[in-house]
């Protein structure tokens, strides 16, 4: 339950900040990926560089997480040919909707109806993997959980 | 309020949500995600029995993000859809929907099978030093970018 409501906040500065930023307009992402405008790869680029000095001062300080019992350090994978044919796939729908899935949902609480048709193909995509990875993963192994772990340390 | 209505300093706007996955990993230690809210719905779905987990809220918290953000602001500041609601304008006007269900289809699949979208991949994987998610992450922004200047070619 804590992590429930934590996800929830969170979610909520997650989803403001998107709105305020602009990146729930589809001519605003656009403008980025023509080039036309610089502010997106400033945002993400802040956005990574920030996480990442924070993250490392997390793990220099702590062992476990502060609401639940789980460690805060992770592993990393691999690059596998699965996350470059994804990310092929990913990339072409995002430039067509012009929208990601986070402002895909602001988009909808913000009362864009279109996301409505976005969000149907979404669920669609998602579930016609889950199905694909059920049928090769033995039963008992739980859906939606990462191809083949090539776990090593971060 | 009109200070919504303007796009909120890069310098201000990503370093907040560089918090957001500092705060998802030292509160719950978990990789933020967004595209694990959908799936986490669509798994409960699927199982028969519903049941949310954090991902899930976490998706939930961006709609009334949204929400919030439109209510304060008074609606968004864009009207129509971007490209496509310019492009099908009239009787295509009716090709948009399917376009963005497809669209949503090739999201959703792509970012499964690449084990996060920007954000699981492209802001929690790459500032975690996944060198899965930093290839992840050029190779969704290079097609991005090459998809979108072909519509801009063939439109």
């Amino acid at each position: 339950m804590r992590a429930r409501f934590t996800a929830l906040a969170v979610g909520m500065v997650f989803g403001v900040t998107l709105s305020w930023t602009g990146m729930t307009s589809p001519n605003v992402i656009r403008d980025a990926l023509l080039f036309k405008s610089a502010y997106l790869f400033l945002f993400f680029g802040s956005a990574v560089a920030t996480s990442f000095v924070g993250l490392r001062i997390l793990r220099a300080r702590r062992e476990r997480a502060v609401l639940v019992d789980r460690p805060v350090r992770w592993t990393v994978e691999r690059p596998q040919r699965h996350h470059i044919v994804g990310s092929v796939v990913f990339g072409t729908g995002w430039a067509i909707a012009d929208a990601c899935p986070g402002p895909i949902a602001t988009q909808l609480g913000q009362g864009i109806w279109w996301s409505v048709f976005t969000i149907a193909g979404l669920v669609t995509g998602i579930a016609v993997y889950l199905r694909g990875r059920r049928q090769v993963v033995p039963a008992g192994e739980r859906p939606g959980a990462p191809a083949e772990p090539s776990a090593v340390r971060g | 309020m009109a200070v919504l209505h303007e796009q909120l300093a890069w310098y201000i706007g990503g370093p907040v949500l560089g918090l957001c996955v500092v705060a998802i990993r030292a509160l719950i230690g978990e990789r933020l995600g967004i595209t694990g809210g959908y799936s986490s719905f669509v798994e409960s779905v699927s199982a028969s029995r519903f049941g949310i987990d954090w991902r899930g809220f976490l998706l939930i918290g961006l709609i009334v993000g949204g929400a919030v953000y439109a209510l304060i602001a008074g609606g968004p500041d864009f009207h129509g859809y971007g490209w496509l609601t310019t492009t099908f304008t009239g009787d295509s006007r009716v090709l948009v929907a399917p376009i963005l269900v497809v669209a949503g289809v090739l999201i959703g699949f792509g970012a499964k099978l690449a084990g996060g979208c920007t954000s699981g991949n492209g802001l929690s994987g790459t500032s975690m030093g996944s060198l899965a998610s930093v290839v992840a992450t050029v190779t969704f922004f290079a097609t991005a970018i090459a998809v979108s200047f072909l519509i801009e070619a063939v439109i």
